[in-house]
């Protein structure tokens, strides 16, 4: 499936016309067609290394704001070049200071919210407006606007029409122009706001654009971990919807897991289990605490007392409800080549000690390595039961469309009583140093 | 300590999608289909949160019940499920509504469409309605004239239409049916409901099939020597004599729950999986069914009745005898086929369907019985190596077992066979749902994946339509043959099989 373009070449017009040539657009529908009754999307679309890398030479534009594979490819060679620790993902905001160039190319086509993923364009989003800040220090503010059909894939099929909106400039024009966007968002749909960047990087623009009554969709694994869990608990807090992409990444080892303790002779294991490790790619460990706080939260037990033992090494103590204490482990390791997320968990271990039969080992791992590692200290004594976890191959896109069009917006619940516990173990690790 | 019944980390994860503001609007909200299945299911979804909060329930009837009644009566009906989560009802409760409605007087209609007017200021729910007819089957086709009458039905983006069993009662009136009701509302807007068809252990049939690679190359007839389907019930026909003695057993039945297992049994993959992909596979291989000998149906159907039973201490009535019903009824309450597919994948192999009240077990399964190993290199401890068969339990303890033989132990080299099994209960954590879950939430997502398209009910109604008028017309031709209440049916449904040299699985 290949991402779609606009029908038509995007009209560049004042901000102040927007509304009215879109209120024209709409009220010269020949057929009454008043567009798409679905949701508003707005995007704060920076793609800053994407940018760099273009302007650069070091990939082919245009700039798209997808997670492309020549980019990836690019940054990881970018991340080698620079001497940056072999673990930065390749979307880490420091391969985008490491891009050196003498010289910028000056004309790049940049087609930012006028390239829409098929899995977005297909749950026919009634208004898309892009937020495309520039890299560039001068620049004027650019309004685009155009209307918008997605092609059904297979032929036939009615396709329900909208609009996409693109805001580009440097951060300062952006916000100079950005007043408009509350006059652009239809009231009566819902509105989500997809916050495509590190959650970090410019925290006036997400408190102008995420509004209470917004869906917001971020990704915890781009900024620091404090930061992040810090605005995931506090929005949640705060009555609003908020979906993490870094959550639902989660999915997979939380099914994954669930499934191990399905056949209910294993059920009683999970009333015994006295140790848990964790390790995580890099040291954005916002996923991994995610997932030790989902388990103590499902599990009913109480946070204890948290260390870091090292740099690489978290250690969480949870007293179970029959008071004996679990010993949770979050470890980074130096992963060679990590995943364009940064923070992936690689591996999991429990172990639940029986008294009256063997000790029970569960292993989730994403590749056999990691189920090597886990294995050793003679954890193969104990039965053992072990599961490659499937790395999730889906796109950034097909998430956000999946979030979209499976959500009815609101907090995940098992989100929302995960992330303060995820945020009461890094404030007990702030006490502690 | 004690085993917990669901595990705690598979709670919250199934991913569930999103029901739009609805109202449900029950037609026949003083019936007991109501408050046994409809209310329970939606109380579920409400306690699964998959519920909107911009939802509410509008019940119908021609009682002059008010809201606060229609509550205190659903509230006495679902009474063990609202102890266990008195919270949870108690915000429930609040989107129940009643009004009084004769679907034959219009301007009840008219005074219906104002109620709901309100229904959505006070509830936002932006004028998406499912209207669901649980009503006589007579009212079926009156009752979505009135509603397209009172212009009810005209968004066909926001309203919807929910139809029970039995769609007709044969191909002629099935037809007229569908014309009228086609007639009314767009067939997007129509949700034939057949509850067997929530069930997750016939869902499954389609995951096993197109989920899996290795299934799909034997689901043929290379590989697969016979299919037989079974739905038996142990209880008599209790108080639904009435309607029973009109319809039977292949009308009850077989047209709707048994074909339509047959009909995921051995319809083509879909291209996609997309309702009207999956529902024409279906309705292809439905119309090219057909009874094994349609010059002499006799000979390939049989027909039963249940007689008196049980034991001493716990006697067991005659259909005959049952309250309501005709001391000379020939009406059905075991009906046995044999079947064919005339396509390329089934061509020659029987599909044997059995249904019956009063048999000895209450099952639903699907049974696939493999060819035999073309040589018998082995001694088989039964005599002769039994056929292998995949066996597809739709309840009760839900799952799959495929038989196939293995060396028994000992120096020599004899086989036979064994039992690999998965059982619902064993492998998730959690209690599957009540098919009307399902189902209600489907209707209200505008899914209409799981329910029966029109051509779907004409192609079943038109192949056993020439088998009721058969029986209307010649009735000793298929006699009604009497078996003892919790037996495996009459001895001539043993001998309709055994012709072709099989047996009856008894599970």
């Amino acid at each position: 499936m290949s991402p779609q373009l606009t029908l038509q070449t995007p009209l560049q017009l004042p901000p102040a016309e927007i509304p009215t040539y879109l209120e024209q657009l709409w009220s010269n529908d020949e057929q009454g067609d008043k567009g798409a009754n679905t949701f508003c999307l707005i995007v704060w679309q920076p793609a800053w290394i994407e940018q760099k890398l273009v302007k650069t030479g070091k990939i082919s534009g245009p700039v798209v704001g997808s997670q492309r594979i020549d980019l990836i490819e690019a940054a990881r060679e970018i991340i080698l070049e620079g001497d940056l620790p072999n673990s930065t993902s390749p979307l880490d905001f420091r391969v985008q200071s490491s891009i050196q160039s003498e010289e910028l190319i000056e004309d790049v086509e940049d087609l930012r919210g006028q390239y829409v993923d098929t899995s977005i364009s297909n749950l026919q989003p009634r208004r898309l407006i892009t937020i495309a800040p520039t890299i560039e220090k001068e620049n004027n503010l650019e309004t685009l606007v155009a209307a918008y059909c997605p092609l059904p894939e297979e032929g036939g099929g009615k396709t329900a029409c909208g609009d996409v909106i693109v805001l580009r400039g440097n951060k300062t024009v952006i916000n100079d122009g950005l007043k408009i966007v509350e006059t652009l968002v239809p009231n009566e749909l819902p509105s989500w706001l997809w916050w495509n960047g590190r959650i970090d990087e410019a925290p006036e623009f997400l408190d102008a654009l995420a509004l209470p009554n917004r869906r917001l969709i971020i990704d915890t694994a781009l900024g620091e971990p404090i930061v992040c869990l810090n605005l995931l608990f506090q929005r949640i807090k705060s009555g609003q919807a908020v979906n993490d992409l870094n959550w639902l990444r989660l999915r997979s080892w939380r099914e994954t897991l669930a499934m191990v303790f399905d056949p209910i002779h294993r059920r009683n294991a999970l009333d015994n289990l006295e140790k848990i490790d964790i390790d995580i790619e890099g040291y954005q460990t916002v996923q991994g605490l995610l997932l030790a706080a989902w388990i103590a939260d499902r599990l009913n037990w109480k946070l204890e007392d948290c260390i870091y033992t090292n740099k690489d090494q978290l250690k969480v103590s949870f007293l179970r409800p029959d008071k004996t204490l679990v010993e949770v482990g979050l470890t980074s390791l130096p992963i060679g080549k990590p995943s364009i997320n940064p923070g992936q968990i690689v591996g999991l271990r429990l172990i639940a000690k029986n008294k009256k039969k063997n000790d029970i080992c569960v292993i989730l791992a994403s590749e056999s390595g990691e189920c090597m590692r886990l294995e050793a200290g003679g954890m193969a004594r104990m039965e053992l039961i072990e599961q490659v976890v499937p790395i999730q191959k889906s796109s950034l896109e097909n998430d956000v469309a999946r979030l979209l069009s499976s959500s009815r917006g609101n907090t995940s619940p098992l989100l929302a009583s995960a992330a303060p516990i995820a945020i009461e173990i890094l404030d007990l690790v702030n006490q502690a140093n | 300590m004690s085993m917990p019944v669901t595990n705690p980390l598979r709670i919250g994860l199934r991913q569930e999608r999103v029901i739009p503001p609805q109202c449900l609007v029950i037609f026949g909200a003083s019936g007991d289909l109501t408050h046994r299945k409809l209310l329970p299911a939606l109380f579920e979804l409400f306690k699964q949160r998959r519920l909107p909060s911009e939802f509410a329930v509008l019940g119908c009837a021609r009682r002059q019940w008010t809201d606060e009644i229609f509550k205190e009566k659903m509230e006495e009906a679902l009474s063990s499920q609202i102890e266990e989560s008195p919270n949870e009802w108690e915000v429930f409760s609040q989107n129940l509504f009643y009004e009084p409605v004769d679907l034959q007087q219009p301007e009840h209609l008219l005074k219906l469409g104002e109620r709901l007017e309100v229904i959505d200021k006070l509830r936002a729910t932006h004028g998406h309605r499912t209207f669901y007819l649980s009503v006589s089957p007579k009212f079926y086709g009156s009752g979505c004239r009135a509603l397209a009458s009172a212009g009810l039905l005209k968004d066909p983006k926001r309203s919807r239409v929910v139809i029970e069993k039995p769609f007709g009662r044969d191909f002629n009136s099935a037809q007229s049916l569908n014309s009228l009701v086609q007639s009314c509302a767009q067939e997007s807007q129509i949700f034939r409901i057949d509850h067997y068809l929530g069930k997750e252990t016939v869902q499954n049939i389609l995951v096993l099939r197109f989920a899996n690679t290795i299934f799909e190359p034997i689901w043929n007839r290379n590989y697969i020597s016979s299919v037989q389907i079974t739905s038996s019930e142990t209880v008599g026909v209790e108080d639904r004599a009435g309607y029973y003695e009109s319809s039977g057993a292949l009308r009850d039945m077989v047209q709707n729950h048994l074909t339509q297992m047959l009909a995921l049994t051995a319809m083509e993959p879909p291209g996609h999986f997309d309702p009207e992909a999956i529902r024409n596979e279906k309705a292809k291989v439905l119309q090219a069914v057909k009874l094994a000998n349609e010059e002499k149906p006799w000979e390939c159907c049989v027909r039963g009745q249940y007689s008196k039973g049980g034991s001493d201490e716990d006697p067991l009535l005659g259909y005959r005898d049952e309250p309501g019903v005709n001391p000379n009824s020939t009406t059905e309450t075991y009906v046995a086929m044999k079947l064919f597919i005339d396509n390329w994948r089934w061509q020659g192999v029987p599909f044997y369907v059995r249904t019956g009240k009063r048999l000895a077990k209450r099952l639903s399964e699907v049974v696939l019985t493999f060819r035999e190993a073309p040589v018998h290199l082995f001694d088989a401890a039964g005599g002769c190596p039994t056929s292998n068969q995949l066996i597809l339990r739709i309840q009760p303890n839900e799952g799959a077992e495929f038989s196939f033989e293995v060396k028994s132990p000992g120096s020599g080299m004899r086989s036979r066979p064994v039992n690999m099994e998965f059982s619902y209960d064993e492998s998730f954590g959690e209690p599957s749902d009540e098919g009307y879950v399902r189902l209600l939430a489907d209707a209200m997502l505008g899914d209409p994946t799981l329910f029966t398209r029109s051509d779907e009910v004409e192609a079943a109604w038109r192949l056993y339509t020439p088998l009721l008028e058969k029986i209307e017309d010649s009735p000793w031709e298929l006699p009604v043959y009497q078996y003892e209440s919790r037996t495996w049916g009459p001895t001539e449904s043993d001998l309709l099989i055994g012709k072709d040299q099989l047996l009856w699985r008894r599970p």
